[in-house]
């Protein structure tokens, strides 16, 4: 029969190293006795002195832990703030456009109602548990691998030039970033679609001879514009107005091809089978009523921000509830 | 209850650091586990095994401690003597806690001295 310090011991033994077992199971041993020995010469009984010295010790688990120099939490206050600014923007940024993504495949490729409610849930829960558990097992090992919080950054310490500057008429980066990213992920989607996705293009490959390149022209002088527009470092009525000619400049022609039906590609359309509704008429329609939307919305933004730093009306800076009063210049 | 509770963590922030100086003065005699448990003890130490053990072993692989079984009496035991870099480091942990022992007590008293005075 074991004894209660044979299992004692036994069970601290399986989480430590095994180089260091040895070593340990004497010393612990040793200590162990030297405490029983230490009851038994103040009068106690043997049996209860030994139930005593292992209840003092505590749970041996614990004991094993600080032996190991185990860490028991997964990522450290260091890291902490980082995993958790990085995995609020993954979730608020990837994450709806890869729902949005894969329910318009869904849609395009002829599902039902039910079948794209299916996709929306599906995906939101399949990426949401990839992109947390990636990132925190990154995470987790970055912990481990005893990286310093300065290296993670890649450059010096925190100073006060990385303070946001949330001024009215400043763009951030991150609004940069952004800005810069539409565009990008358009001209990626219409490249594409050509080729994948869908057995046939989706969009009318006649196009390709004008308005698609077009287009992607376009797209590429929006991100000149949002790069022109973050150097500059403020609103403008030079802005407003070159904001406005690019938005027409994109939707006037989708627009037009909307509305003429040369927008999708024809053999794509006949491949839709959406009962007792024209495929060809729904999508030309929300595809005209998106780039009207779209456009209206880039101009008047754009129109208003500028005038709210022309007026040195008062600027809500995001996430804190307070205002910033630009000063008149 | 609460109060209790918060005066308690505070405590053992404030003792956290205290048990390796005192392991690094005691040790400068050679010793072993239970024995330096017994010596802090008596000494006003509250510190348990469960905590001593582990740093100890610790301690060596910092270098600040040196080990040696000693097989001479019936029971091995593993004893451990404070090295030389051990030795300083408990010096100027000292000094430390010197000086801060001074500074606690000096926006203590000073308080009293200027009701007195104005």
């Amino acid at each position: 029969m074991t004894s209660i310090i044979d299992r004692y011991v036994w069970t601290v033994l399986r989480r430590v190293p095994e180089q260091q077992r040895t070593d340990i199971e004497r010393e612990l041993r040793a200590s162990i006795e030297d405490a029983v020995d230490a009851r038994v010469d103040g009068g106690e009984d043997r049996e209860p002195a030994v139930e005593r010295t292992l209840l003092e010790l505590g749970d041996p688990d614990r004991l094993a832990d600080g032996y190991a120099e185990r860490r028991s939490y997964l990522i450290g206050p260091e890291f902490y703030p980082v995993w958790r600014r990085l995995l609020i923007t993954l979730v608020a940024t990837v994450l709806p456009i890869v729902v949005i993504v894969a329910v318009v495949l869904r849609v395009l490729g002829g599902a039902t109602f039910g079948e794209v409610v299916g996709t929306v849930f599906g995906t939101l829960f399949t990426v949401g548990a990839h992109l947390v558990f990636w990132v925190t097992l990154t995470f987790a090992i970055i912990e481990r691998a005893g990286v310093g919080r300065g290296e993670l950054r890649g450059r010096r310490a925190w100073g006060l030039e990385d303070l946001p500057r949330y001024e009215p008429g400043v763009m951030t980066p991150g609004q940069l970033a952004a800005a810069a990213l539409w565009p990008v992920l358009l001209i990626a989607a219409l490249v594409l679609q050509q080729f994948t996705f869908t057995e046939v293009p989706v969009l009318n490959p006649g196009n390709w001879t004008f308005w698609w390149p077009y287009l992607i022209v376009v797209l590429v002088l929006e991100v000149g514009y949002a790069a022109w527009l973050f150097r500059r470092g403020g609103w403008g009525h030079t802005v407003t107005i070159v904001n406005a000619v690019l938005a027409v400049l994109f939707s006037g022609p989708v627009v037009w091809l909307a509305a003429s039906g040369g927008f999708f590609n024809p053999e794509f359309v006949a491949t839709l089978d959406w009962g007792t509704v024209d495929p060809a008429r729904w999508l030309g329609n929300s595809v005209m009523i998106f780039a009207v939307v779209g456009a209206v919305w880039d101009i008047a933004d754009v129109a208003v921000r500028t005038e709210r730093a022309r007026r040195g009306l008062p600027t809500m800076v995001p996430g804190t509830g307070r205002e910033f009063t630009s000063p008149l210049s | 209850m609460t109060m209790d509770a918060t005066l308690a963590g505070h405590l053992q922030e404030l003792r956290r650091g205290t048990v390796v100086v005192a392991s690094l003065t005691v040790l400068r005699e050679p010793g072993y586990g239970y024995s330096l448990l017994e010596t802090l003890g008596a000494a006003g130490f509250e510190v348990e095994a469960n905590t001593l053990y582990p740093l100890l072993r610790r301690l060596e692989t910092q270098g600040l401690l040196t080990s040696e079984w000693n097989t001479d009496e019936a029971r091995p035991r593993k004893f451990y003597r404070t090295t030389a870099q051990g030795d300083a480091i408990a010096a100027a942990l000292r000094g430390e806690w010197g000086r801060l022992d001074k500074a606690v007590n000096e926006l203590d008293a000073p308080a009293g001295d200027d009701t007195g005075e104005t």
